[in-house]
């Protein structure tokens, strides 16, 4: 079953068209890629689903539930999550603020409630925490709670970005370049822990990679995008040997060379 | 990388820079006016003070930055500093006295002169005392750095404790004369103007070894706190807030009436900064017009109390809410136009609002209602159980009661969901918004309670006044408030107390030098930006973390044979 699907979907900065009709249907519990040559319009696409970009046409349903003109706030409600391609954490909240700041669709705390210091507000601080808490040891962050997010190293970063990002309880996760600027020995370590993501807390991962080690490695299904369009989708291994891929890679008359990719 | 030139000879850089510093001092004439004030009686004015503390911090700075630091380097680098720093005063007064400056210069008097030149008739003899006496401070300042660190800092603390007695004497002495025995220690420490040499060597003494003892055991002492018991620590802590709570209590009748009137202008400004703080400090949210929903307090509790205007003639108490309700409403009227706003934009627009009310209220057409550039007076004053609040003792228990209502909030809130998602906003708006925040409804909350905080002070400060005036609203007010947020640290409720003691209360106690008030306010701002960013009393990051896990190593207590009774 398709938990998300993509019809016919337009973006157009002024005269430039950044995506163009692109159909993409995401299967429930699978790993899909999308991959493209620089300013191929994978991130406008991801702004597009999370709500920040308004498509000019086409239509984007989570399940059955249209979500083309919703805000984005409204849109991780319905379960669509995101991290970014240059990690954007809260910097001076600490890394435990960052996740509830991700829980808080999920926390029902009023004006009143909060200054009265009623029960169930102080209940729902205490299950929040707990559950931060538990994000936390999920992403192996135990211990660096109260670090400023900022202070964090490179990789914790990155993961404290996915925990808050599944603080939010999605049911689709979308990760932009999970893998950039990790070494070969980060990388299978994030290969291993979105397989986990997914086999674990059953999040459907669609993600945006350069690194094709990591794209080969994990991905179910992959759609190449080029100029806005869509120029393959299949399996890894299909669309690695695909000549229009390779050409949109690697300049015209690569395809020929047997080496290319 | 080669050094610079100033690098390698930090002592002529700085003591230039320190020069003209000094220079600037005497010919705007802070010098001057600040000698009239004694810090030693008899022994050293404040005017002096002053130019010594700047040789002083010069020549420090000087011996600090001094490559390679040897000790021979250190104390050439202080001295040159502090003889530098003289010659430049030296010329000054030799230019004054050959030619006459006071056209351009109106403060370059021969008072000026004389008290650089130590009174000296003869000039030669007064410029070689200057000479002598800056090399001094310099070398002085240059042995300072040297002694070790515990020396160091207690000399420090002894001497700043003695300027800060000497300059905060009127605040000082009356709360001692007013203790009944301890006016003996008060007439000991304190002549009419100024410190008594004795009561100042007791009082260096004093603060000195308090420091070196502080110093050396001060790390068991807190050492020892930290490993009490839960209970004995609990307790510590409500004896401290006990203390604390009697302490604030008493204050005005300890301070007497003048001290409890500058009480009540701080309260209102801590009021201020408090609700400011959750626009600002907390939401980012940049707001210059934040005096509007103060004068919209104010003329509120004007309107529906004063018989002058004759509408309504109603108490303080039920005219409180209206107020509040009005501030809230405003705050979301100037929301709604700039919600999406960032930044500058934004802090212009609320500049603009600022001063729509303020105009608003001081144009003829709105006269009959709002009473122009007049104002409105007989405005009813604040009454508990037929008592009325009017002097300035009483009505601090207002205030007080004011901001510990509005801590509480604030307190409270920046703990909570909604706290959480107002950092979020100021860190990143757009990522805020994709965790699911709903920034319309946040910043509008943001507005209205920030605006409602500004009502409450509003409406105390009409009822602590009795009348109101347009002028009393003007832009500077707004920037006064961010001022003393940005000095006390953004986003800290302990930072908007220091930051309003600091910037009003302060200016408040020395207001014969109130010509030089914007000038040392400017100066502190640029010093702060420089040295400390983050404010007097940043914001604490919330250790929730180490404070769950610690909770939960505690192995859990044995069960009771018999349950407590509950």
């Amino acid at each position: 079953m398709a938990v998300i699907t993509i019809q016919n979907l337009t973006k157009q900065f002024g005269g430039l068209v950044a995506l163009e009709k692109l159909d993409i249907t995401v299967k429930e519990l699978s790993i899909h890629s999308v991959i493209g040559p620089n300013g191929a319009g994978k991130t406008t696409l991801f702004n597009c689903i999370t709500g920040f970009y308004r498509p000019e046409s086409g239509q984007i349903l989570l399940e059955d539930y249209p979500l083309v003109g919703l805000s984005p706030d409204k849109i991780v409600r319905h379960g669509v999550a995101r991290t970014y391609q240059n990690i954007r954490l809260f910097p001076n909240l600490t890394a435990l603020e960052n996740i509830l700041v991700g829980q808080h669709s999920h926390l029902r705390a009023n004006f009143l409630g909060i200054v009265l210091g009623s029960r169930a507000t102080r209940l729902e601080e205490k299950m929040a925490n707990e559950e931060a808490l538990n994000l936390l040891r999920f992403v192996n962050l135990t211990g660096k709670g109260d670090f400023l997010a900022k202070n964090l190293p490179y990789g914790d970063q990155r993961r404290l970005e996915i925990a808050r990002a599944l603080a939010t309880r999605p049911k689709v996760l979308l990760l932009d370049e999970p893998a950039a600027g990790m070494n070969p020995k980060e990388s299978q370590d994030l290969m291993d822990f979105i397989r986990h993501l997914r086999d674990e807390l059953k999040i459907t991962i669609l993600l945006i990679e350069h690194q094709m080690r990591v794209v080969m490695g994990i991905s179910e299904k992959v759609t190449v995008l080029d100029y806005g369009k869509k120029i393959a989708e299949g399996l890894p291994a299909e669309v690695q040997s695909d000549p229009q891929v390779i050409e949109a890679y690697l300049g015209k008359g690569s395809a020929a060379k047997p080496h290319a990719a | 990388m080669d050094p610079t030139f100033g690098q390698r000879f930090p002592g002529l850089r700085l003591g230039l820079i320190g020069g003209l510093c000094a220079v600037l001092l005497c010919l705007v004439g802070m010098v001057v006016a600040f000698n009239q004030r004694e810090i030693i009686s008899g022994v050293i004015s404040m005017g002096q003070t002053l130019l010594v503390f700047t040789t002083v911090f010069i020549a420090y700075l000087a011996a600090k930055r001094s490559l390679p630091h040897t000790a021979a380097r250190v104390m050439t680098s202080a001295l040159m500093a502090g003889l530098l720093m003289v010659v430049l005063l030296a010329l000054l007064v030799l230019i004054g006295k050959s030619i006459n400056m006071r056209q351009v210069f109106i403060n370059a008097s021969p008072a000026l002169f004389n008290l650089l030149l130590f009174q000296q008739e003869n000039l030669a003899v007064g410029i070689g005392l200057m000479l002598f006496s800056g090399t001094l401070i310099g070398g002085l300042a240059g042995l300072l750095y040297l002694t070790p660190d515990l020396w160091r800092k207690t000399l420090i603390a002894g001497v700043c404790c003695l300027a800060v007695a000497g300059m905060l004497q009127d605040l000082v002495s009356p709360i001692i004369a007013a203790w009944g025995p301890l006016s003996i220690l008060g007439d000991w420490l304190f002549t009419g103007n100024g410190l008594t040499i004795g009561g100042a060597l007791g009082l260096f003494a004093a603060t000195a070894a308090l420091t070196a003892l502080w110093r050396g055991k001060g790390e068991v002492v807190r050492e020892r706190a930290r490993r009490l018991e839960p209970v004995p620590k609990r307790n510590l802590k409500l004896f401290g807030i006990l203390v604390a709570a009697v302490a604030l209590l008493i204050l005005p009748h300890a301070l007497g009436l003048f001290l409890s009137e500058v009480l009540t202008i701080i309260g209102l400004y801590i009021l201020l900064g408090l609700g400011l703080n959750i626009v600002v400090g907390f939401a980012g949210l940049l707001d210059l017009g934040y005096v509007a929903f103060f004068a919209i307090g104010s003329y509120t509790v004007a309107i529906l109390t004063s018989p002058e205007l004759g509408f309504f003639s109603l108490t303080f108490w039920q005219a409180l809410p209206f107020a509040l309700v009005l501030g809230v409403i405003a705050g979301v009227m100037l929301g709604i136009p700039v919600l999406k706003m960032r930044g500058d934009y934004l802090a212009i627009a609320t500049l603009g609002f600022g001063e729509i009310i303020r105009i608003l209220v001081l144009s003829d057409a709105l006269r009959p209602w709002l009473g122009g550039a007049q104002g409105i007076g007989r405005i009813a004053k604040a009454q508990v159980g037929g008592f009325e609040i009017a002097s300035p003792q009483h009505v601090y228990y207002l205030l007080l009661a004011g901001c510990i209502l509005v801590g509480f909030i604030s307190w409270r809130l920046r703990d909570s969901r909604q706290g959480r998602a107002w950092m979020a906003m100021r860190e990143d708006e757009d990522v805020a918004q994709a965790m699911g925040i709903n920034l319309v409804a946040t910043k509008l909350l943001a507005f209205a309670t920030g605006a409602g905080f500004s009502a409450l002070s509003g409406a105390i400060f009409a009822a602590k006044i009795g009348s109101v005036y347009p002028h009393s609203f003007n832009v500077m007010i707004s920037i006064n408030i961010l001022c003393v947020i940005i000095v006390g640290g953004m986003g800290s409720m302990p930072g908007v107390v220091v930051g309003a003691l600091a910037l009003v209360g302060l200016p408040e106690l020395l207001r014969e030098f109130a010509e030089y008030r914007l000038l040392v306010y400017g100066a502190a701002l640029v010093a702060m930006m420089l040295m400390r960013p983050e404010g007097l009393w940043p914001a604490a990051t919330h250790k929730r973390e180490l404070r769950e896990t610690e909770e939960a190593i505690i192995p859990p207590e044995p069960e009771p044979a018999v349950p407590p009774p509950r």
